[in-house]
């Protein structure tokens, strides 16, 4: 099946809020742009946590910001899907050895994938992008056979 | 006589410091006591904003260095007052009578970063580090790498094992 067959099986379009305080999201701009243009994929950045489908955490987070994010987080709508941009999400990164930054971010969120990168280049989040629309379909199956 | 000569010679007068002129238009002075009767005599003197209030940890003497930065508009001049404070009981007076805002915002920095109190700064608050009851971070002996293993890095982690090495 075609990646354009199988977002036509998705019921609605993926509706992303990203979070970001760093250069994790620097790779994300032309994804978000008409170079690479994150929406012929159904992707579309909204302004507001109440209307996301996916949570995009970008670079580092501060022990200020973690608070943050969770509140977003606990805005969002169920089913909600958290991607993790950059190695910093995943061990601190760069700033491993900061008092300040948080070191996993699956020790706050319950984080559902990790995509690596210092950032992550556009064709990375893409192919995360598929696997997100692989696990919603996931996600529906398992609610069918309930 | 130029404009830096003159206020040195002014302050040096008044307050029996000694100043010294660095380039053409900074003065660097150390006042013995409180600084705040002489940052308002500076304020008067047309140096109203505050640029910053920096502190140094001079650990080998038990000292904190608190040194306040002011420019005058009217005169381009940069005039910087230090002043040493003890590092076990950094107490200070607050400038907010003389700057308001504009110096709350850097003592609560300094609050938080280094833990100097200065008397009459009514929310010290931390910027930053909501929910911090450990040592200071910017005290020079605190070691943020040994904090950082001990707090938030897990050894037995695959990803984090190298941290340790």
């Amino acid at each position: 099946m075609s990646k354009a067959d199988e977002m036509g099986r998705l019921i609605k379009a993926v509706w992303v809020f990203s979070w970001f305080n760093s250069c994790g999201f620097t790779e994300l701009l032309p994804v978000v742009g008409s170079r690479w243009d994150m929406e012929r994929f159904g992707l579309i950045p909204v302004s507001s946590p109440r209307h996301a489908d996916c949570l995009f955490v970008a670079g580092y987070q501060t022990a200020k910001s973690i608070k943050r994010v969770q509140k977003i987080y606990k805005q969002m709508p169920e089913p909600r899907v958290v991607i993790a941009l950059g190695s910093c999400t995943m061990t601190g990164g760069m700033y491993w050895d900061s008092y300040n930054t948080i070191k996993r971010l699956s020790d706050y969120l319950p984080v559902d994938l990790y995509i690596p990168g210092c950032p992550p280049r556009p064709e990375a989040i893409f192919y995360g992008v598929h696997k997100i629309v692989e696990h919603i379909q996931e996600m529906k199956t398992k609610e069918r056979a309930k | 006589m130029s404009k830096v000569e003159d206020i040195a010679r002014e302050l040096n007068s008044n307050f029996g410091v000694e100043t010294e002129i660095r380039g053409d238009n900074s003065i660097w002075l150390e006042v013995k006591k409180d600084p705040l009767i002489l940052l308002e005599f500076a304020k008067r003197k047309g140096f109203g904003h505050l640029s910053s209030i920096s502190v140094t940890d001079w650990i080998e003497e038990g000292k904190y260095e608190v040194t306040y930065h002011l420019w005058s508009y009217s005169d381009k001049l940069l005039l910087n007052v230090k002043t040493k404070i003890s590092r076990d009981d950094p107490v200070t007076l607050s400038a907010i009578s003389l700057w308001g805002a504009n110096a709350q915002i850097h003592e609560r920095e300094l609050h938080e970063l280094f833990g100097v109190n200065f008397r009459g700064n009514l929310d010290p608050s931390p910027l930053f580090l909501e929910g911090w009851d450990k040592t200071p971070p910017f005290k020079k002996d605190f070691n943020w790498r040994d904090y950082v293993r001990k707090e938030l890095l897990d050894k037995s982690n695959k990803r984090e094992k190298g941290y340790w090495e």
